[in-house]
């Protein structure tokens, strides 16, 4: 070794200890290890991260404290859940199905369920923690998450009536039956040949579409036509308030259900338009402001609820 | 060129209505005359449907149009740009029996009428899973944690602090094409590719970083969140991550579009497209994957024995004719420049072929314009068509030498029900007279 290298090395280690030194220091202190080389943001803290560290993982980490029971989950499912997924999680019109499906994942129309098809349970908390009710996301407790979960679990004969879920019993259903079939990504899976002549002796047409243009036109219009000269009243409930009142989710009058709106339209239009814009908790349930869409105007919201009670009458 | 329809007629007559009031007398009268004449040729060519009509145009040369004769709208009419009205069919369009409703839905870009290799970012195709947010950047934050040396937050202005890139890619949702596993189902180029799009997309390396925050050791894995209702979620693996994600901000020169995630997402390019979380808040760092419901009970692949493949990120090379289509009927025999898109997750375009007779003889393409890894990249080719009906294929190489395989290929080996990653070699039916259909073949 050189002389110039012996004395770089030394300083080496020199800096090397000074800088130990001074980030035992920071930790000591209760600071973070100091990397990086720009130093842009702020360093994040426990509790900062706790308020949107959300997921779940498969193991069960993530889960926070607390229980629910299958008892305590069907109440809860069948008011926030079912308007959707329906009372047995078979599903209301393109809303998934939750139940059932076993033995069809080889059939020409597999029915993927929790049951059926998923892979692990924390999949399903971190789901309905993250993203459900479909209208009122991260609005569940703890508590009501764990007994949602454990009721779908039960809808899937995956655990008997009085089961209830929590960290300590997270071990006997984490693993769901259909975990073995996952496997791996095996593509390229093809071995395509670039032939360039003679490649086939003949071509038959083997299918062609059955939904005609006309026919995918006809469903555009059935809005359309309802609208009724209010196309952007029809618009901004496409857009923003089918979501819960066409099926009647989260005790939302369904669109067109004369009865339930009968009442409703008996306040009046105006009462109608500023329970719309400014919020309302009715008794079958809370009508957020503009529907949880800020970003729509008042005359969009006023458009809304005209089209809506012209379709409910 | 586009055809006028029926509908514009309204349009056209209060058109005509008003640039005619603002006319000196003398010019006001000729203007009204030619005008009608317009509308009078709009009608019959929308009577004439897809079949050409001759020329109605009434300022041909020798006749000078007002527009030449008069002053236009002065600058900044429109501070933000809008296409001009005569191009108000080429927009992104649903299809309403897809999904429950349009919160958590797609819509498709217009490909036929989209040009190059760059999609106008009002045109990007739309997915979202619980709406589009509208977020003040001033009120997001990037939080990067986990196991890292130092977990932090980032505003949006010390994002964009860091070294930026900018990279031209395509973005594709892997359920592009999925309605056509069981047979032809969609009436339009639009509904049958629109799942897809490229933009030149500007942001930070995600290993800039994660080299910033400091990744410990024995993290492999990369949970990638968004801030929208549905805190849309995917499992990055840490090679990719260190290989070409991109945090985006901008595309297309332009800030992102709500649409596309503002203020920021992520790209992985070549990679299915719901894994480039939009409106990204968190990235936490793992040691193994998050199994979310994106990546379980959907955007897995089904196997005929009931097997599933999970975690298929890539999309692979695949191509589609945009002309002629359903969208762009020929006009009677002649010459014709055939033209289309192909892409490839797995690389560059090395070469594209086209059929006429349904894949029994092919033509090598020209590839024109910018070719770029993982974006989407321009065919084209010189055609005589003698009038008789064709069955119009094109076929993609890529640079890794993988043959964009036919749907009897492809099903045989995954059956119908896999939904995602259908890309399949697709076919158009051309009529006789100049119209084409959606068909699928032996």
């Amino acid at each position: 070794m050189s002389r110039f290298l012996k004395i770089y090395t030394f300083k080496r280690m020199l800096l090397t200890t000074l800088l130990a030194v001074l980030l035992s220091a920071n930790v000591a202190a209760g600071n973070t290890k100091v990397v990086g080389h720009y130093g842009y943001g702020k360093v994040a803290t426990a509790e900062e991260i706790a308020g949107w560290d959300i997921d779940i993982r498969p193991d069960g980490r993530g889960l926070p404290a607390g229980s629910g029971s299958v008892e305590d989950g069907e109440m809860l499912y069948e008011d926030k859940c079912a308007s959707c997924h329906g009372s047995f999680g078979e599903g209301v019109g393109k809303y998934p199905v939750l139940a059932g499906g076993a033995g069809t994942l080889t059939e020409p129309r597999p029915e993927k369920t929790v049951g059926s098809f998923w892979a692990h349970t924390s999949t399903l908390f971190d789901y309905i923690r993250r993203a459900m009710p479909f209208p009122q996301p991260e609005s569940l407790s703890d508590a009501e998450t764990y007994a949602i979960t454990a009721y779908v679990l039960y809808l899937n004969d995956l655990v008997e009536d009085d089961f209830v879920l929590s960290k300590e019993t997270w071990a006997d259903v984490a693993i769901l039956p259909n975990n073995p079939n996952f496997i791996p990504d095996p593509r390229p899976d093809t071995d395509a040949s670039r032939c360039m002549k003679d490649c086939k002796k003949e071509v038959k047409i083997v299918s062609e579409p059955t939904i005609s243009a006309e026919e995918v036109a006809a469903a555009d219009e059935t809005i359309v036509k309802a609208a009724a000269g209010n196309q952007k009243g029809a618009d901004v409930y496409n857009g923003a308030c089918a979501a819960c009142h066409n099926l009647g989710v989260a005790g939302a009058p369904q669109l067109g259900e004369s009865a339930v709106w009968k009442a409703r339209i008996e306040q009046g239009e105006t009462v109608l338009i500023k329970h719309a814009l400014e919020g309302y908790q009715g008794n079958a349930g809370l009508m957020p402001a503009k529907g949880g869409r800020p970003d729509l105007s008042d005359e969009d919201v006023t458009a809304a609820v005209k089209f809506m009670l012209a379709e409910s009458k | 060129m586009r055809q006028p329809k029926v509908e514009e007629t309204d349009r056209l007559l209060s058109a005509i209505a008003t640039s005619g009031e603002k006319l000196p007398i003398q010019e006001r009268r000729e203007f009204l005359k030619n005008g009608l004449s317009m509308l009078g040729g709009a009608a019959a060519l929308a009577a004439g449907g897809n079949a050409i009509a001759a020329s109605t145009a009434k300022y041909a040369p020798p006749n000078v149009p007002p527009w030449t004769k008069s002053l236009g709208a002065g600058v900044i009419t429109d501070p933000y740009g809008n296409p001009s009205p005569f191009e108000k069919d080429v927009v992104r369009r649903n299809v309403p029996w897809l999904t429950a409703d349009r919160i958590a839905s797609i819509s498709f870009t217009p490909l036929a009428d989209i040009k190059g290799i760059i999609t106008p970012s009002g045109l990007v195709f739309e997915r979202y899973h619980a709406g589009r947010p509208e977020i003040n950047p001033d009120e997001h934050h990037l939080m990067i944690h986990g196991m890292v040396e130092r977990p932090i937050i980032l505003t949006m202005d010390e994002l964009m602090k860091f070294p930026s890139t900018s990279m031209i890619r395509f973005l594709e949702c892997p359920a592009n094409g999925g309605m056509e596993w069981r047979g032809a189902q969609m009436t339009k180029l639009q509904f049958t590719h629109g799942m897809l799009s490229c933009c030149e997309w500007t942001g930070v390396l995600l290993s800039t970083i994660l080299e910033e925050v400091g990744v410990k050791k024995g993290a492999s894995w990369i949970l990638a969140e968004g801030a929208d209702g549905s805190h849309m979620s995917r499992s990055i693996p840490m090679e990719k991550a260190l290989d070409d994600t991109l945090v985006v901000f901008a595309q297309n020169g332009e800030a992102l579009r709500r649409e596309q995630g503002y203020p920021i997402r992520l790209i992985n390019p070549g990679w299915e497209g719901n894994t480039c979380i939009k409106w990204l808040r968190r990235l936490e760092i793992g040691d193994s994957p998050y199994y979310q419901r994106e990546e379980t009970s959907k955007y897995t692949d089904l196997m005929p024995d009931g097997k599933a493949r999970e975690f298929t990120f890539v999309q692979e090379a695949n191509s589609v004719v945009t002309s002629p289509s359903p969208e762009k009927p020929l006009q009677g025999k002649g010459k014709y420049w055939l033209e289309g898109l192909a892409w490839s997750g797995r690389g560059k375009v090395k070469a594209v072929d086209v059929s006429f007779d349904g894949g029994i003889n092919w033509r090598q393409a020209r590839l024109t314009g910018l070719i770029e890894p993982r974006a989407l990249t321009r065919f084209g080719l010189e055609w005589d068509w003698d009038g008789s009906p064709a069955l119009i294929q094109s076929r993609c190489i890529d640079e890794s030498g993988y043959v964009q395989p036919t749907y009897t290929q492809l099903r045989a080996v995954r059956g119908s029900s896999s939904i995602y990653h259908k890309n399949a070699i697709h076919t158009w039916r051309l009529h006789a007279d100049g119209s084409v259909t959606n068909v699928q073949i032996s």
